[in-house]
C-alpha cells in the first residue's frame, strides 16, 4: 500500500529512510487492513455524508454563487500526545501573549513608550482601530478565540506560520470532520486511544453561556454573521446551533441604550454576548466604514459603554501583523518573563534599516507580505518567482513605504499521506490549532482543522481549493473510547453519540434551543424574509399561471369563433396586465398599443428590468429566500437553486417560439410547486410558517381581487363569458373543484360566488381572509382578548362586508350598461382594508423604532 | 477676547427617516491659546440619547440618537471661546526659535521613538484621506525643502506657493474628490489645500495633522457683516520636535493666530468631520450648513 510512497520533504508518516514513524504504525496496520479498495469506499461514504449534511465552503467571487462541498480525506493526520503537549503549551502561550499584546495596544501602549516595539508598527497596520483605544481596560481577557496556523519545516519542529486573532474560522469545519469521521471511519479507530474534544467544547460553552450572567433572566448570546453569501456560512450556522448561539445578521440588530438588541417578533430583546463572525472594519457604519451594510450602527458605542461583550472584540485584528513577528520574543520576554515555546518563521520588518537592507539583498531568496492585507495590493509576493523587472518595482514599494513590508523565510510545509485518486500520496499540510478562553487559563482544543495542499503547491489556502484532515492525537494516556457498548445494535446516531464530542451536540439541542425557537424570538429580518416569501411565491406561481392560460389561448385561437376569440384574447392579456402590474402594458392605447401581443408576453415573463416581470419577481423571491436557507432541507435549495438556473438559461435566450414559451413556464411551475410543497411540508410554526402564510393569504386574496375585477366585473356575450370564466377558475387552480361542486355548466353567478363568497371553498376570497383572521392571534404582540389589533380590523371589515354580501347584489348590472359596479365597488374596497391589514402588520412586527 | 460661534447642520431627507445614529464634533477643545467657555447643543427633533466623550486625539464627540419620525435634522452648536492673546504673543518667541531647526535634523528626530515625538508620530504615515503621494506632488513640494535649510520657514514657503499657486474655488471638489486632481487642476478649497498639503509634508518625512474650526471675517469697509456668511475652516499643522506644533493656512497664505479657532484635529478629515451619520429609512438627503463666528464686543 504504501511502497511507492515518497516525499521529497519532511514526511509525517514516514522517516527519510522509508520507516513508519511508531506512532503511526497501528494505524497504517488498521489503513493495510482495510485496503486501497475498502478506503475508497469509505471516502465516498464520507462524501455523501458532508454533502448530506450540507457542509460546503462558497467560493468568493463566483459569479454562480456556487458553494463547493467540502472536503475531508479519509486519512487523519497523526501525531503523538508527547509531541502534541509541547504544541498545546505553545499555542496556549501564544494565546496569552497575544490577550497581553491586545491589552497594551488598546491601553498604557508601554511597548511602546518603553521602546519594546517601534511605534510604527502598530501606528501602519489597519486593523489598530483608534476607535476602540480605552475601551477594553476593564476586561482581563479580552482575546476569547486565538486560532494558530503550524506547520513543520524541515528539521522536524513544528513553527507557527500564522496568527488569527480577528474572527478565527475552521472551529464547525474541525467539528464536523470529526463528526464524519466517527461515524464513517471506525475501523481506523481500532486499537487506537484519540483524543476527544468533547470537554473542550463543554468548557467553551460554559464560558459563553457566562458571558451573559450578569443580565437578569435569560441570557440572549449570538452569533453574528455577514450572511449566506459569506465562504464560511455554512460553519456560522453549524457553530451557532452546536454553540447554542442564535444565528444573526446586522440588519437583525439595533443599538441603542448603551446596549445591544436583537430585533425579534415579540419585540426588542437584550443581547448579552455576540460571537463575530463579521470583519471587524465592516461592524459599525457610524464609527468604522461607512460603506458597510454588515454591521450595526452605534455598535462601537456599546461596547464603549460595557453594553455588550464580544468575541473576538473589535480591535483584534492589530494582532494578524507581520510586523509584529520579529518582536515576539522581546514581547514574550517582557509580558510573561518567558521564551516563546514554538519558533516562528523567521521575519525581517522592513521599518528597521538592518533588516530592510537584508530583505533587499535577498529579495528573491525570501517572500514579501505587506504587514496587512488591504485591497489595492497584493498581500503577498514570492520572491524568486519574480522577475527582475517585477523585484526592481516591489524594491521600490518597500522604500517608499518600509515599515508596510517583511521579508519571510519560505516556509518548506511537511507532508503526510493523503488518499487521492484511489493512491496514498503525499500532500503538504497545514495545520489550525484554536485556543479559547476558559475559566482560568487559554485550553487548546486537542485537534485541529489540517488543510492539505491540492498539489505539490507551496500555498495552502481555503479559498485556494484542496482537502481537510482531522488531527488525531493519540497516546497510551488517553482513556480509551467504549467501543464495547457500541455492539448492541444502536442506531447510527446513537452509536456516533458515545464517541467524542457528540453529547455536546445533543445536550445543546435539548437545552437552549428550544426557547430559541419559539416563535416570539424569531429574528424580525427572518420573519419579514419569511412574510415575503409567502407573498412573492404565491405572486410567481399565480403570475406565472396567468401568463401561461393568455399564451394558450393566443395559440388555440378559432376553434368556433374568431370575433368571440378575439375578445377573449382581449380580456386574457388586459387581466395579465393587471395582475402582474406591467402597466400600461395591454391596456395601453395609441402609439403604446401593443401590436405583436406574444412580444409583450416575453417581456412580462423574461424582462429584468420590468417590474412585476416573472424574473423581476424571482429574483426577489431570491432575496427573501436566502434567509430560509438555513431552515429548509438541502433539497429545498437544490429546487431552488436549480429553478434560479434554468429560467435565467431560458430567458437569456432569443425569443423562443410560442410553443417552446409555454414549455418553459410549464417547467417553472412544476419546479415552484414543488419548492412550495416543500416550503409548507418541512417549516413549522414556531420558525416562522405561520408568516409565510399570512403573507401567502395576502397575497393570493390581493390577487384573486385584480383578477376577479377585470375578468367578473363587465358582461360579455355568452361564448366569451364561459371562456373568460373558465380561464379564471382554471388559473384560480378552482376548475375541478367548481365541477364537483356546481356539477352544471359555468355561469357568472355561480363562479362569483364559489370564488368570492363560498365559505365551503378554501380558495375563495372569503376563506383567505376568515383563514387569515384565525393565523393573526398566533402572532406574539398586541393579543387582547377584548379588542381587535390594529392589523386585525381591517380584515374582519372586510371579512363582514363579504359575509353580508348576496351574489344577486353584486351581479346587478347598473341602469342599463353592461359593468357590474356593486361587485367592482365591494372589491375595491377589500383590496384597500387589505393593503392597509399589510402596513399595520410590517408596522407592529418589522420595524422596531417606537419601541 | 471671546468668540460667539454659531454653527448649525440641516439635513433634509427624501423619505422619513425612523433612525438616526450621528456623530457630532462641534464642541471646540482647549489648545494653549483658546479656552471653551461656554457651550450647548440643541436639536430639532430632540434626541433621545446623547452620550459624550474624547476621542483618541483627545477632541470633543457626541453620539447622538434620534428614535421618532422625521424628514429633517436640525443640529445647532452655540460655543463661546476665550483666546488667550497674551499666550499667543508669547509664543511668537517659540515660532522664531523653531525656525533654527533645519529640514534634515527634524526628519531625523521624527525616525527616533523617543518619548517626546511618540504621539506626533501616527502624523506621519498615510491615512483615510491622505494617501501616498505622486511623485509629481512630492516633487513640486521638495522644491521648498533643502536638507540644511530652516523647516518653519521651508513650510512657509511652501504655503505662499500653494496659496499662489491655487484658486480657491468652491463647487468644484467635494470630500471624495482625489488630491492628485486637486493638485492637477490648482483649485479647490481650505480642505483640498489642508490634505494636499498634508499629503505632500508627509511624503517628505514630516509629522502634519489637520485641524478644523473656524476663521473670523471681515465684511468689506463700510458694510454690515450678515448673520451666517461664516464657513467652516480648515488648515495643517506641523510638528517641529523640541517645539511642538505650529499651524499654517495656506487657502490665506498666513500663520494662524487669534482669527483662527480650532475645533479639533487629527490626521485628515475623516476624524474631524463635524457631522456624520447614518439612518434608517431613507435614500438620499440635503445638507445645509450656516456658520457665524463673531467677536464679543462686550470683551472687546
Amino acid at each position: 500500500m504504501f511502497d511507492d510512497y515518497k516525499s521529497s520533504s519532511y514526511d509525517e508518516m514516514m522517516d527519510e529512510h522509508g520507516t513508519i514513524r511508531p506512532h503511526w504504525k497501528t494505524i497504517v496496520d488498521n489503513l493495510e487492513e482495510l485496503g486501497l479498495d475498502n478506503l475508497e469506499v469509505k471516502r465516498q461514504e464520507i462524501e455523501w455524508r458532508l454533502e448530506d449534511n450540507g457542509v460546503t465552503y462558497n467560493v468568493y467571487n463566483d459569479p454562480s454563487g456556487a458553494s463547493r462541498p467540502w472536503s475531508l480525506d479519509p486519512i487523519p493526520l497523526v501525531l503523538d500526545e508527547n509531541e502534541w503537549k509541547i504544541i498545546e503549551a505553545g499555542v496556549a502561550q501564544r494565546a496569552k501573549l497575544l490577550n497581553l499584546l491586545f491589552k497594551d495596544i488598546y491601553g498604557e501602549q508601554r511597548i511602546v513608550k518603553e521602546g519594546i516595539i517601534p511605534s510604527e508598527v502598530i501606528l501602519t497596520h489597519s486593523g489598530f482601530l483608534r476607535e476602540v483605544h480605552g475601551i477594553y481596560d476593564h476586561l482581563a481577557y479580552p482575546m476569547m478565540i486565538v486560532a494558530v496556523d503550524l506547520a513543520r519545516g524541515p528539521d522536524g519542529k513544528m513553527w507557527v506560520i500564522s496568527d488569527r486573532a480577528q474572527a478565527p474560522s475552521g472551529l464547525g469545519y474541525a467539528v464536523e470532520n470529526r463528526l464524519t469521521m466517527n461515524s464513517a471511519l471506525q475501523v481506523l479507530y481500532k486499537n487506537i486511544n484519540v483524543q476527544r474534544l468533547y470537554s473542550f467544547f463543554e468548557h467553551f460553552k460554559e464560558i459563553l453561556l457566562g458571558l451573559g450572567k450578569n443580565s437578569s433572566g435569560n441570557s440572549l448570546n449570538v452569533l453574528l454573521s455577514p450572511g449566506p453569501h459569506n465562504e464560511t456560512y455554512f460553519e456560522h450556522s453549524y457553530l451557532s446551533s452546536f454553540l447554542g448561539l442564535t444565528l444573526v445578521q446586522g440588519q437583525d440588530l439595533l443599538a441603542k441604550g448603551g446596549a445591544l438588541w436583537l430585533k425579534s417578533l415579540k419585540g426588542l430583546r437584550r443581547i448579552d454576548a455576540v460571537v463575530r463572525r463579521v470583519d471587524e472594519s465592516y461592524c459599525d457604519p457610524l464609527e468604522l466604514r461607512s460603506e458597510s451594510k454588515l454591521g450595526v450602527a452605534g455598535l462601537v458605542q456599546v461596547l464603549r459603554k460595557r453594553g455588550v461583550t464580544m468575541a473576538n472584540p473589535l480591535g483584534s485584528g492589530i494582532l494578524e501583523n507581520l510586523g509584529l513577528y520579529p518582536f515576539l520574543p522581546q514581547l514574550a520576554r517582557y509580558f510573561l518573563d518567558e521564551e516563546l515555546l514554538l519558533p516562528q518563521v523567521a521575519t525581517w520588518w522592513c521599518g528597521q534599516e538592518k533588516e530592510r537592507e537584508y530583505v533587499l539583498e535577498n529579495l528573491h531568496l525570501l517572500t514579501i507580505k505587506t504587514i496587512d492585507r488591504s485591497a489595492d495590493e497584493p498581500s503577498f509576493y514570492v520572491g524568486k518567482t519574480l522577475s527582475l523587472q517585477a523585484r526592481e518595482v516591489l524594491k521600490n514599494k518597500i522604500l517608499q513605504q518600509p515599515h508596510r513590508y517583511v521579508g519571510q523565510e519560505e516556509v518548506m510545509f511537511a507532508t503526510a499521506p493523503t488518499f487521492i485518486d484511489e493512491k496514498i500520496v503525499p500532500r503538504k499540510i497545514l495545520i489550525r490549532s484554536f485556543a479559547v478562553k476558559t475559566s482560568e487559563a487559554y485550553e487548546v482544543m486537542p485537534g485541529a482543522l489540517v488543510r492539505v495542499s491540492c498539489d505539490d503547491a507551496l500555498i495552502v489556502t481555503g479559498q485556494g481549493g484542496g482537502s481537510s484532515k482531522d488531527l488525531w492525537i493519540i497516546g497510551e494516556d488517553i482513556p480509551p473510547t467504549t467501543l464495547t457498548q457500541t455492539m448492541n445494535g444502536m442506531s447510527q446516531t446513537l452509536y456516533a453519540s458515545l464517541l467524542p464530542i457528540v453529547p455536546t451536540m445533543t445536550s445543546v439541542f435539548k437545552s437552549k434551543n428550544i426557547s430559541e425557537n419559539s416563535l416570539e424570538n424569531i429574528p424580525t429580518l427572518r420573519a419579514e424574509n419569511l412574510f415575503w416569501l409567502g407573498r412573492y411565491l404565491m405572486r410567481t406561481i399565480t403570475s406565472a399561471r396567468m401568463v401561461r392560460l393568455t399564451l394558450k389561448t393566443l395559440a388555440n385561437a378559432t376553434r368556433y369563433d374568431r370575433n368571440g376569440d378575439e375578445k377573449v384574447q382581449e380580456v386574457l392579456c388586459a387581466a395579465l396586465t393587471h395582475l402582474s402590474m406591467t402597466y400600461p402594458g395591454f391596456l395601453g392605447t395609441g402609439d403604446q398599443k401593443i401590436t405583436k401581443p406574444i412580444d409583450e408576453i416575453w417581456s412580462v415573463m423574461a424582462d429584468p428590468n420590468r417590474i412585476g416581470s416573472l424574473t423581476q419577481v424571482l429574483t426577489m423571491l431570491l432575496g427573501a429566500s436566502s434567509s430560509t436557507k438555513n431552515l429548509l432541507p438541502l433539497e429545498g435549495w437544490r429546487i431552488y437553486e436549480r429553478l434560479m438556473r434554468e429560467w435565467s438559461d431560458f430567458t437569456h435566450k432569443q425569443q423562443p417560439t410560442q410553443r417552446d414559451m409555454i414549455a418553459g413556464i410549464d417547467k417553472l411551475l412544476v419546479q415552484l410547486m414543488a419548492y412550495k410543497a416543500l416550503i409548507e411540508e418541512t417549516l413549522f410554526v414556531e420558525q416562522g410558517l405561520v408568516l409565510y402564510d399570512i403573507g401567502a393569504r395576502l397575497e393570493r386574496a390581493g390577487l384573486l381581487i385584480a383578477k376577479a375585477r377585470s375578468m367578473l366585473t363587465s358582461e360579455y356575450e355568452p361564448f366569451v363569458e364561459y371562456e373568460v370564466l373558465e380561464a379564471l377558475l382554471g388559473t384560480s387552480e378552482s376548475l375541478n373543484a367548481y365541477r364537483a361542486h356546481y356539477r352544471s355548466s359555468i355561469e357568472i353567478k355561480q363562479v362569483s360566488e364559489f370564488l368570492l363568497l363560498d365559505m365551503q371553498f378554501p380558495k375563495s376570497l372569503i376563506s383567505e381572509i376568515s383563514q387569515l383572521l384565525k393565523a393573526l392571534p398566533k402572532l406574539p404582540k398586541f393579543k387582547h382578548e377584548m379588542y381587535l389589533s390594529r392589523y386585525e380590523e381591517p380584515l374582519f371589515e372586510a371579512f363582514s362586508q363579504l359575509r353580508l354580501e348576496k351574489i344577486d347584489h353584486l351581479c346587478e348590472k347598473q341602469g342599463g350598461t353592461f359593468v357590474r359596479e356593486n361587485m367592482d365597488a365591494v372589491l375595491s374596497s377589500v383590496a384597500d382594508k387589505l393593503i392597509i391589514a399589510a402596513i399595520e402588520l410590517s408596522k407592529t412586527y418589522f420595524s422596531h423604532y417606537d419601541e | 477676547m471671546l468668540y460667539q460661534i454659531y454653527h448649525s447642520t440641516q439635513f433634509l431627507y427624501a423619505q422619513n427617516v425612523t433612525l438616526s445614529h450621528n456623530l457630532v464634533r462641534l464642541k471646540p477643545r482647549n489648545t494653549p491659546f483658546q479656552t471653551l467657555v461656554d457651550f450647548s447643543i440643541s436639536t430639532d427633533p430632540t434626541v433621545s440619547e446623547m452620550d459624550n466623550y474624547d476621542d483618541y486625539f483627545g477632541n470633543h464627540l457626541s453620539h447622538i440618537l434620534i428614535r421618532e419620525g422625521h424628514q429633517h435634522l436640525k443640529v445647532i452648536a452655540r460655543s463661546c471661546v476665550a483666546m488667550d492673546i497674551a499666550a499667543i504673543e508669547a509664543h511668537q518667541l517659540t515660532h522664531e526659535f523653531a525656525k533654527v531647526l533645519t529640514y534634515e535634523q527634524v526628519v531625523s528626530a521624527l525616525r527616533t521613538n523617543n518619548a517626546d515625538i511618540l504621539d506626533a508620530k501616527q502624523y506621519c504615515f498615510p491615512s483615510h484621506f491622505i494617501s501616498h503621494a505622486s511623485r509629481d506632488l512630492r516633487n513640486y513640494a521638495q522644491q521648498s525643502f533643502e536638507p540644511s535649510k530652516s523647516l518653519y520657514e521651508s513650510v512657509e514657503e511652501f504655503m505662499g506657493r500653494i496659496f499662489n499657486d491655487f484658486s480657491f474655488v468652491s463647487g468644484f471638489s467635494d470630500i471624495s474628490t482625489p488630491v492628485d486632481e486637486v493638485f492637477a487642476q490648482r483649485k479647490g478649497v481650505c480642505q483640498d489645500f489642508a490634505h494636499l498639503a498634508i499629503t505632500a509634508l508627509r511624503s517628505l518625512g514630516l509629522a502634519v495633522r489637520y485641524v478644523s474650526g473656524y476663521l473670523e471675517t471681515t465684511p468689506p469697509d463700510g458694510e454690515i457683516k450678515l448673520f451666517g456668511v461664516d464657513a467652516s475652516h480648515a488648515w495643517f499643522s506641523v510638528f517641529i520636535p523640541g517645539f511642538g506644533w505650529f499651524d499654517f493656512d495656506p487657502t490665506n497664505n498666513i500663520i494662524p493666530a487669534h482669527q483662527h479657532i480650532v475645533l479639533g484635529y487629527g490626521r485628515d478629515f475623516g476624524d474631524c468631520s463635524p457631522m456624520q451619520g447614518v439612518v434608517l429609512g431613507s435614500g438620499s438627503s440635503y445638507l445645509n450648513v450656516m456658520v457665524d463666528v463673531t467677536r464679543d464686543e462686550l470683551e472687546g
